[in-house]
């Protein structure tokens, strides 16, 4: 059997395998599709399988190299996207009730697009929590969706069935949003390289929105080339994005071998050093010895930020919800519904507040980038917690899971910085966390490099969990 | 039945201020034997439910107190007869940096041979001092009404909730000075 049917092949090497004609990629999404039918009951990660369309991208691939065209980097990979994604021809949920009544999307979201013109091959969208205001994927309509390295623990969230599906070996590659953290909490509790690039370097046309300012898109995988390889596909100025910049693409894989040496790497103290479980800083102790980061950085007031982050997306996400919330109230997931009602009612002074803090913010985290390239803070405050579960115990303190689960990723994604969420074992267990690699606005080629060295040298690492 | 004996209610004072002394010294030991010593025991926490002395006797050794300046504001003692008490507080203390107001209840007992020991307990969780008039559910009633926005009454505990952990988030956010000219980061070209 060819290296590119198995549930560990990466999208690097099931590309080249097509590309060389020693396997199609029909053959590669019947896998993919068999792969999601058998575990279906077992992660409960896809909502909505596109088996059809998943055939058809296939052909066109198979075709196109029949014909002696070449069908692009990702030739045959087959992907998921998180169900805020428009795919042509299906409806789009956004995790919701509300939204099952909406009629097929006309056209697919400017990220798919790209991806299937580089030859990629959807196999269907993955479940999330409702409208993505959540962090664990505890759906009460599509149900929760499982963690693959421990089925009684949460994927992460929101963007958890993009983490499942990756992590489970059911496809390479995945998108996801992350608006607070909603990549790389997944990614963290999944043990998965995610990528949150800077705000506005990728087009979010065609996906559903939550937070106009804070939302982003992004790849999930199980290898650094994957993940920057989908990334470089995804770049490019798109005028149905008001917020998508209009720079020309900077392409990460050329640059993806250089090593980390010229790069300055620091590690956030204070806040991000504090209140999580011995076992996250610990992760980020070990990424930091690897890179010889001894450097130690503290950002200012960071409670604000996160205060900032989080006024503004209840604000926004609430006026974004409002007229479903005068007259669908019942229909809603009740984890997302209070918290949009509240937001909804805030008080204008506050968002405006929030928003003169984030530039004033911005200009504080300019300075700090003055003297060092990547920084290093854990992802979550704790490796995955289990499904249902409301409290969790941070540094002697007792905790709302939800609302927390965010503190460290939320005051990163506020002022838009790129991120890559590095998987490695949490010392203390057999659950992966992620550490955050940060770098400075539009230097993902900077943290992607760190990722790949980190990965060569075998400090972090994804590992598909067997399928059984 | 002798309400309120003054002795009695001397003595629960004592107690009491012994109980919360050990409890911003997180003493465990003292605090363990404070309590009745019975698997009947019931301690109702923050976020916790306890049954047993077992139980309470482990949560007190893996917690550590998380607030500074801790201070009784007002307390009710009441005694029936003369082993049966109840001892109501209410604290504030500070919690990353905000103030904030909490309740305890306590029901007392002397118990035959070895004094007087607490028999069940609940902690309220500690809510920020401006909130305590919460003026959240008045804000609701009015402003929903006004933007056309019913809350359900089932809805309503949950909004309040929402509106008041945001309004603590808030709190330094709102307190933070910016200058002036600070321009707000809409994205907006025109």
């Amino acid at each position: 059997m060819s290296a590119a049917l198995s549930a560990h092949a990466t999208a690097a090497t099931i590309a080249a395998a097509v590309r060389a004609r020693d396997v199609s990629a029909l053959a590669v999404t019947e896998a993919a599709l068999e792969r999601i039918a058998r575990t279906h009951d077992r992660f409960n990660a896809f909502t909505t399988i596109t088996a059809e369309r998943a055939r058809a991208e296939a052909a066109a691939v198979d075709a196109a190299l029949a014909a002696g065209r070449d069908p692009g980097p990702l030739a045959g990979v087959p992907y998921a996207v998180k169900d805020l994604f428009d795919l042509a021809g299906t409806v789009t949920w956004a995790g919701s009730k509300i939204l099952r009544e909406n009629p097929p999307a006309t056209r697919d979201a400017t990220a798919v697009a790209r991806l299937r013109a580089a030859g990629a091959v959807c196999v269907g969208a993955v479940n999330m929590g409702e409208f993505a205001y959540d962090f664990v994927t505890e759906n009460a309509h599509a149900g929760a969706t499982l963690n693959p390295h421990d089925l009684k623990r949460s994927a992460g969230g929101s963007s958890g069935g993009s983490g499942a599906a990756v992590a489970g070996g059911l496809v390479p590659l995945s998108l996801g949003t992350d608006t607070n953290g909603s990549i790389r909490v997944p990614a963290s509790f999944c043990g998965l390289w995610g990528l949150k690039p800077t705000y506005g370097r990728l087009s979010r046309a065609g996906a559903f929105p939550f937070v106009a300012s804070l939302d982003h898109i992004g790849p999930f995988a199980r290898s650094v080339a994957d993940l920057a390889l989908a990334y470089d596909t995804m770049q490019g100025p798109d005028a149905l994005d008001p917020a998508c910049t209009t720079r020309a693409p900077e392409l990460a894989s050329p640059l993806l071998h250089a090593g980390v040496a010229g790069l300055r790497i620091g590690v956030l103290g204070g806040y991000f050093s504090t209140g999580g479980d011995p076992a996250v800083h610990a992760a980020v102790e070990r990424v930091a010895t690897a890179l010889g980061a001894i450097r130690r950085l503290e950002l200012p007031v960071v409670e604000c930020a996160r205060a900032a982050a989080f006024v503004i997306t209840a604000s926004e996400g609430g006026c974004l919800h409002m007229e479903r919330l005068r007259t669908r109230a019942a229909d809603f997931d009740p984890a997302a519904r209070d918290r949009l009602l509240a937001g909804a009612m805030l008080p204008a002074a506050w968002y405006a507040q929030a928003q003169k803090f984030r530039a004033w913010w911005r200009e504080q985290i300019q300075l700090v980038f003055r003297d060092v390239d990547v920084v290093l803070a854990p992802a979550t405050p704790v490796p995955a917690t289990a499904l249902g579960q409301e409290t969790m115990m941070v540094g002697g303190r007792e905790m709302l899971v939800r609302p927390n689960l965010g503190m460290f990723t939320q005051p990163i994604s506020f002022v838009g910085l790129p991120v890559v969420a590095a998987p490695l074992q949490a010392a203390a267990g057999p659950l992966p966390v992620a550490v955050q690699l940060i770098g400075a606005p539009w230097a993902e080629a900077s943290i992607l490099r760190v990722a790949r060295h980190l990965e060569q040298t075998g400090v972090c690492a994804s590992v598909a969990v067997p399928l059984s | 039945m002798i309400l309120n004996d003054s002795d009695l209610v001397r003595t629960l004072a004592r107690l009491h201020d012994a109980y919360e002394e050990a409890i911003v010294a997180n003493d465990v030991p003292t605090l363990t034997t404070f309590f009745w010593d019975s698997p009947q025991v019931v301690r109702y926490g923050v976020a916790e439910q306890l049954y047993g002395a077992d139980a309470v006797s482990m949560y007190r050794q893996g917690y550590s107190p998380y607030y500074t300046d801790r201070r009784i504001v007002r307390r009710e003692i009441s005694t029936f007869g003369t082993d049966f008490a109840t001892v109501m507080s209410e604290m504030e203390m500070v919690i990353d940096g905000q103030e904030r107001t909490s309740r305890q209840s306590q029901t007392w007992v002397l118990i035959p041979e070895l004094g007087w020991r607490i028999v069940a307990a609940h902690v309220s969780n500690p809510i920020l001092r401006a909130n305590v008039l919460s003026n959240w559910g008045a804000y609701i009633d009015h402003v929903a009404p006004a933007l056309g926005l019913p809350v359900a009454a089932a809805h309503r505990p949950g909004v309040v909730g929402n509106l008041e952990r945001t309004a603590a988030i808030a709190a330094p956010l709102l307190a933070f000075t910016l200058p002036d000219d600070m321009d707000p980061a809409f994205v907006f070209t025109a």
